[in-house]
């Protein structure tokens, strides 16, 4: 199985976009449309016919994404590359001409009608947190190198041994954020949430630096010093570190907390500066209530996905260090490669547990005998561009 | 005797020595202000003249005094008829000053990052006047010393002020006209002596103690004292949940319920300090605690991100935009990702944000284009829940029953609070409980203050302190000091500033505050944005509280836990807003014979009207919260109108009509007297229970009862409602008493040993209901207490003035004088009082206490020493009147017997209490039984 990451633009290939293409699943999130689909290999076509039983299906696991805002951009693209064919018919009306596709979030139920409309394919709802679970046990058993930790700039990929897996704290980041406990295939439950997620750190980031993106926005906080606006220990002890309950001076005692002496406007602040506080905020805050979360479960693993974290160094740095911080070292923050695709992926899974069709075979990731990565661990998705131009993303997988 | 006066001329002669001490107790007795004695000494307070006229005095005392006062360009302590207080043999004898506003206080401080809270206290000094009647009164009762040094604790009071951090100029300011730096921990005894020590020390906490050290140092002269940060809430939040009554409450859906924490299982507990970041702390007993979390996202977030999304100038007026808002406009809630729908499965409602500001993405509009409410209740929101949320996940990790939050951020915003107590709950599926603390933002500074070595704090019991509400001292009380300290050094009246900024932001006399702020507010601040904390200063409720340690649980109580003083539950609306109307409608004839009584000159008529404002005020910010100042019953309610009265330098309104009706009726006291004795004992105790029942029609308190004078005189109205009791009375145990008193057939039983009569009104109620009665029992060889209140209250008898009318009574019948003499009331008139007393020592004796309260109810979890004393003997207990006896006290059991005596005068009350009518008449006698023994 290979796992390659490649950007390609617009439409599909001419070869790919023949009668290959199936099983197309969405994930239309508050903020994001993930996609992804399948398409066989030309040359397993045959091999298919010929075994069709016993042997595996290859072809490649496709992701894109877009804003949910430029839905009507996505519905381009999947029309014009005929993804909606991918769906399935009706299994209790085989002959009908209707053809449903697999989707979950929020907007699956918001956008059904649209969806009908431009397209003529219904909708099969797929429940949200099933889904993302389904991604993540996908992913983590199926793909080799799926699970990293990331610290002080460095990625680690983490073995994780199949048989010990369960439980563990999924942590989905999206607009929102959901904290579910997972204790085997179907088995979990969403034990906590906030709503300080990626929809608060673009939302607020908007009105206060008038970044156009998301990535803009990450891209700012880059070049960002949160010391310009967060209080920080130092500055209320006077440089001083509080150490007798083990703060240093340079812990933040209040995000923003410095906006507030200042008589400076918001124009007066560098948006750099405003965009690395926020995401500190946010990213510290949501380590911390994960792990309280997994404390009190007695979870040790603790898996964050969903697409605020988009593999952005400084938001899983932050992350880990809050993980890190409140754990005392105990526990560890993990990151996903596919992160923005869980939902999606569990929808397309779906497609193999309700057993609508047969051609793909792989109940589940155990299947897949070698998942080996063509590119290492470059696995580093462009932080601009890909969604203002309504770039798609790229990783196929083929079963070998 | 020293007189330490600015005359040259020292008082020198007992009189006046009285007259000073009387003077000092009222000055005590009021709120305690600069102005407050501005008013009265109009010469007073400010600046040079006075530390030049001082100056001359040439005794060891003023020198003392002279090294407090140092430069004279603020103003200084004011000596004006500064007297020494007390026992002359006593070898430290305190100097009292009653023209300075405040004693020499405790200062700490916690200095934050967005505000600096001040707790200071200030003395006041033996609150009892020991006259030589006391002296033997208490020897009677076994007090063997009255004076403050037998108590581990000073009187006095503790102040709470806040300043924010940008403006720590005011704050020096304060201190220093004030001179708060010199009750610093280096003057060892608690003394006027404190000495021109350079090297004074303020305890002090909070970040800003480490920033502004110099700057103290610089202007002050004083080194701050850096305490522990997290020590110190913990010392103060400790402090507050034992020692009040009314300090923790819940907050769901904008009820404010407050909870009675057992001290005995009061740990752990998990406390969550939200300043401008939050900590979060597991305490685990006194000076045990942990720092077990935090969130950098806390109030300092929410304003400084405020700030830059709504230009808004300050943290109140970010709040107050956050009422008005719909957070709907910018967060993203679960039914906009799911069309309206509920994402029930996992318990979503359509209504749960799933994103904060999440619906800034998808829209196209600009910061500008979204109000600043919508945006101020999101933010608000989202760090509200956040720190909810942390907050019990924390918790529940350690096990933790209670959480309490504190700080400044919540500042009594219903909103906020709504907001974390319904995360905690939803968190914890209802498992947990927010709950929060009134004097939320003073716990650091609190906990500074008790870091003093010799803060007398740590005994203090819950029944030692009684909490005020004063209402327009500027400089005094939990509000934000403002722009009234630019005026500072004018010599302008705080007093002249209420009533000018009065009519100036609420002609005509408002009844209500203007919309959306609440009482306080609404007399602070001009409709208009002001820089002030608006919302703050009105929804702080936190009052001064006045340490008093000769206050004592009445030990005659069967079950002083379980012990409610209210028979009326004020939580009922209905039941508020009848009581409200008829105070408000009370108040013109109140402020008339409030200005009447203090001459009616201009400056009582504006006091008056100063008065009724802020009374008007008090009742509007109560109605719209109930609980703004703890749990609401009428007594307190009764009560705060006195204090209230009070502030405004209205002492004793009643007073001419108290003297008036004590003269008419003890003109024909000897009448009764003769009536009464040629009857027969069962007739005649009957007649004098007909006689108290009649006579507690005289109440000025009953607007009925303010009707009937206007038609007959004393003698007539009480022959005529004597003659009108027709017996059964409605609550009716006459019997069951006369039984206990008489006893049936042969048996004839032991007399009391001792009674507390609990008098109620002057005139007839006192002279022709209870002194008969009391005369009664003392004839039958029972010991009779009369329980008086401590100051004035309607026209309530005070036990200053008892003494004077048993005296003249006792011209008219041996059995009081004898009573009188051996109860050490007559001791002014006896010209040697040791001899006298030792005559009569076998005599039964005649004794008057003082309750310790100064309100037309009583709550006996709070009565002076005295009274505790005379309680230890007793074995009959007489309630009188409607104030204590049914709106106090009607539910009461005792350790021993009770007979509980008013009329009642109130159409609804009557409803309400006995199923009757007004003027019906409650005798109810409840004998001591082994069940209330238990």
């Amino acid at each position: 199985m290979d796992v390659r990451d490649s950007g390609f633009h617009g439409k599909l290939d001419d070869d790919q976009s023949e009668s290959q293409i199936s099983h197309l699943a969405l994930d239309i999130g508050g903020t994001l449309i993930k996609l992804v689909y399948f398409s066989r290999n030309k040359d397993n076509l045959i091999d298919e016919n010929k075994n069709r039983k016993n042997s595996f299906v290859e072809g490649r696991l496709h992701f894109a994404k877009f804003e949910t805002s430029k839905i009507n951009d996505c519905l381009e693209f999947i029309l014009s590359n005929k993804l909606h064919l991918g769906g399935f018919q009706h299994h209790e009306d085989p002959a009908s001409d209707k053809i449903l596709i697999k989707a979950t979030g929020g907007g699956a139920y918001r956008f059904a009608d649209l969806i009908k409309e431009k397209l003529g394919v219904s909708i099969e709802k797929e429940e949200e947190m099933e889904c993302l679970v389904a991604g993540a046990n996908f992913l983590l058993k199926a793909v080799h190198q799926e699970a990293y930790t990331y610290m002080d700039g460095r990625k680690e990929f983490v073995h994780i041994d199949h048989n010990d897996l369960y439980p563990y704290l999924l942590v989905n980041i999206g607009s929102g954020v959901s904290m579910i406990k997972v204790d085997g295939d179907g088995k979990f439950e969403r034990i906590s949430g906030t709503s300080v997620g990626g929809g608060t750190f673009w939302g607020l980031g908007r009105l206060l630096t008038k970044c156009k993106s998301f990535d803009e926005l990450l891209e700012l906080s880059h070049q960002g010093n949160n010391r310009v606006i967060d209080m920080l220990v130092g500055d209320i002890y006077g440089g001083l570190d509080y150490s007798k309950i083990g703060l240093s001076s340079t812990t933040i005692a209040s995000s923003f907390g410095k906006a507030i002496s200042d008589n400076r406007e918001l124009e007066e602040y560098k948006p750099e500066d405003i965009a690395r506080s926020l995401l500190r905020m946010i990213s510290n805050n949501i380590g911390q209530i994960a792990y309280l979360n997994a404390l009190r479960f007695g979870l040790k693993r603790i898996f964050f996905g969903g697409f605020f974290i988009r593999s952005h160094a400084f938001t899983m740095d932050t992350i880990s260090v809050a993980v890190n911080f409140w754990s005392k070292g105990e526990a560890k923050a993990m990151f996903l490669n596919h992160e923005g695709f869980l939902g999606a992926l569990g929808a397309f899974m779906s497609y193999v547990k309700h057993g609508h069709d047969d051609s793909i075979s792989p109940q589940s990731g155990q299947r897949y005998p070698v998942c080996t990565p063509l590119v290492g661990d470059k696995i580093c998705y462009p932080l601009n561009g890909d969604l203002n131009d309504n770039d798609s993303l790229e990783c196929s997988v083929y079963v070998a | 005797m020293a007189g330490l006066t600015e005359d040259t001329n020292p008082v020198l002669d007992i009189d006046g020595l009285l007259i000073n001490q009387e003077h000092n107790k009222t000055q005590e007795e009021n709120n305690n202000n600069n102005s407050n004695s501005q008013l009265k000494d109009k010469s007073a307070v400010l600046g040079r003249d006075r530390e030049e006229n001082s100056s001359k005095n040439q005794n060891q005392a003023e020198i003392d005094m002279a090294s407090i006062h140092r430069s004279g360009s603020r103003p200084q302590l004011d000596l004006s008829k500064a007297a020494i207080e007390g026992n002359f043999e006593e070898k430290d004898p305190t100097i009292l000053l009653p023209n300075q506003s405040d004693d020499i206080s405790h200062l700490a401080l916690d200095i934050g990052g967005s505000l600096i809270k001040l707790v200071y206290f200030s003395r006041h000094e033996g609150q009892s006047i020991d006259d030589k009647r006391k002296k033997i009164l208490k020897e009677r009762l076994g007090i063997s010393n009255g004076t403050r040094r037998s108590y581990p604790i000073l009187g006095g009071r503790l102040h709470f002020v806040k300043f924010e951090t940008t403006k720590i100029n005011e704050c020096l300011d304060f201190i220093y006209s004030k001179q708060l730096h010199h009750g610093g921990m280096d003057s060892c005894h608690w003394n006027a002596e404190a000495p021109a020590n350079e090297n004074a020390v303020i305890k002090a906490t909070g970040g800003g103690a480490f920033r502004f050290a110099d700057l103290f140092k610089e202007r002050l002269g004083v080194s701050l004292d850096k305490e522990d940060e997290m020590n110190c809430l913990v010392a103060g939040a400790n402090f507050l949940l034992k020692a009040i009554r009314h300090e923790a409450f819940t907050h769901m859906e904008g009820r404010k319920e407050f909870v009675q924490i057992d001290h005995n299982d009061l740990f752990p507990y998990l406390l969550v300090n939200i300043g401008s970041g939050v900590s979060m702390i597991k305490v685990d007993g006194d000076g045990k605690f942990q720092r077990v979390s935090g969130t950098n996202v806390g109030g300092g977030t929410y304003w400084g991100l405020g700030r830059l999304l709504t230009k808004c100038k300050s943290f109140d007026e970010l709040l107050e935009l956050s009422q008005r808002g719909d957070n709907r406009t910018i967060d993203m809630l679960v039914g906009d990702i799911y069309g309206g729908m509920d994402y029930s499965k996992i318990g979503l409602s359509a209504s749960t944000i799933a994103s904060s500001f999440g619906k800034a993405i998808s829209d196209k509009k600009e910061l500008e284009d979204y109000s600043p409410e919508d945006i101020s209740l999101s933010l608000l929101r989202m760090i509200s829940y956040n720190i909810g949320q942390i907050a019990y996940l924390n918790a529940l990790r350690f096990g933790l029953k209670r959480i309490f939050f504190g700080g400044f951020f919540i500042r009594g915003h219903a909103y906020t609070m709504d907001t974390i107590s319904f995360a905690v709950h939803f968190w914890s599926n209802g498992d947990a409980q927010a709950m929060f603390l009134r004097h939320e933002g003073f716990l650091g500074a609190l906990g500074a203050f008790m870091s003093y070595e010799k803060h007398g704090l740590d005994d203090l019991m819950v029944h030692q302190l009684v909490e005020r509400f004063p209402m327009g001292a500027p400089y005094t009380g939990g509000k934000i000091h403002g722009p009234p300290l630019g005026d500072l050094n004018e010599k302008i009246s705080w007093m002249e500033k209420f009533v000018l900024k009065g009519t100036e932001i609420t002609a005509p006399v408002p009844m209500a505050p203007p919309p959306g702020t609440t009482g306080l507010g609404g007399f602070e601040v001009p409709s208009s944005k002001g820089s002030t904390l608006r919302s703050d200063a009105s929804a702080l409720n936190v009052g001064v509280l006045h340490l008093v340690p000769t206050l004592e649980v009445f030990p005659l109580l069967a079950d002083p836990k379980t012990y409610e003083p209210n028979t009326i539950d004020l939580a009922d609306h209905n039941e508020l807003e009848y009581w409200f109307t008829v105070l408000s409608g009370h108040l013109p004839d109140l402020v008339d014979k409030a200005v009447a009584s203090e001459g009616g000159t201009d400056d009582a008529q504006r006091r008056g009207d100063a008065f009724a404002r802020a009374f008007s005020a008090h009742l509007s910010r109560l109605i719209e919260d109930p609980a703004a100042y703890g749990k609401l019953g009428l007594a307190n309610l009764l009560e705060l109108r006195e204090e209230c009265l009070r502030e405004f330098q209205f002492h004793d309104a009643y007073r001419s009509i108290k003297q008036r009706e004590n003269e008419a009726s003890l003109a024909v006291l000897a009448d009764l007297f003769a009536e009464l004795d040629s009857m027969s004992e069962e007739t005649r105790l009957l007649t004098l229970i007909e006689g108290v029942l009649a006579a507690n029609i005289f109440d000025w308190g009953s607007r009925a009862c303010v009707d009937l004078y206007h038609k007959g005189t004393i003698i007539e109205i009480y022959r005529m409602s004597r003659n009108k009791m027709q017996r059964p009375w409605r609550v009716d145990d006459f019997d069951l008493f006369k039984e206990r008193m008489l006893g049936s057939g042969d048996k004839k039983p032991q007399p009391h040993k001792r009674a507390l009569l609990f008098v109620d009104n002057s005139g007839a109620d006192i002279v022709l209901g209870m002194l008969p009665l009391a005369r009664e029992l003392l004839r039958r060889g029972t010991e009779v207490v009369l329980v008086a209140n401590s100051l004035p209250a309607l026209n309530d008898v005070t036990a200053m003035e008892l003494p004077d009318i048993v005296a003249e009574a006792a011209k008219h019948c041996d059995i009081l004088r004898r009573a009188a003499e051996a109860g050490s009331l007559l001791v002014d008139a006896m010209i040697n009082p040791s001899d006298s007393s030792k005559e009569n020592s076998s005599s039964i004796p005649l004794m008057v206490v003082e309750n310790g309260c100064g309100s037309p109810c009583i709550d006996l979890r709070q009565v002076s020493s005295e009274l505790a004393a005379a309680a230890k003997d007793a074995d009959l207990i007489v309630l009188e009147g409607m104030g204590r006896a049914l709106h106090t006290n009607y539910n009461a059991r005792f350790k021993c017997d009770a007979l509980k005596l008013a009329m009642v005068k109130n159409q609804r009350l009557a409803e309400k209490l006995i199923k009757g009518n007004i003027y019906d008449c409650v005798c109810r006698y409840e004998p001591a039984s082994k069940a209330n023994l238990l």
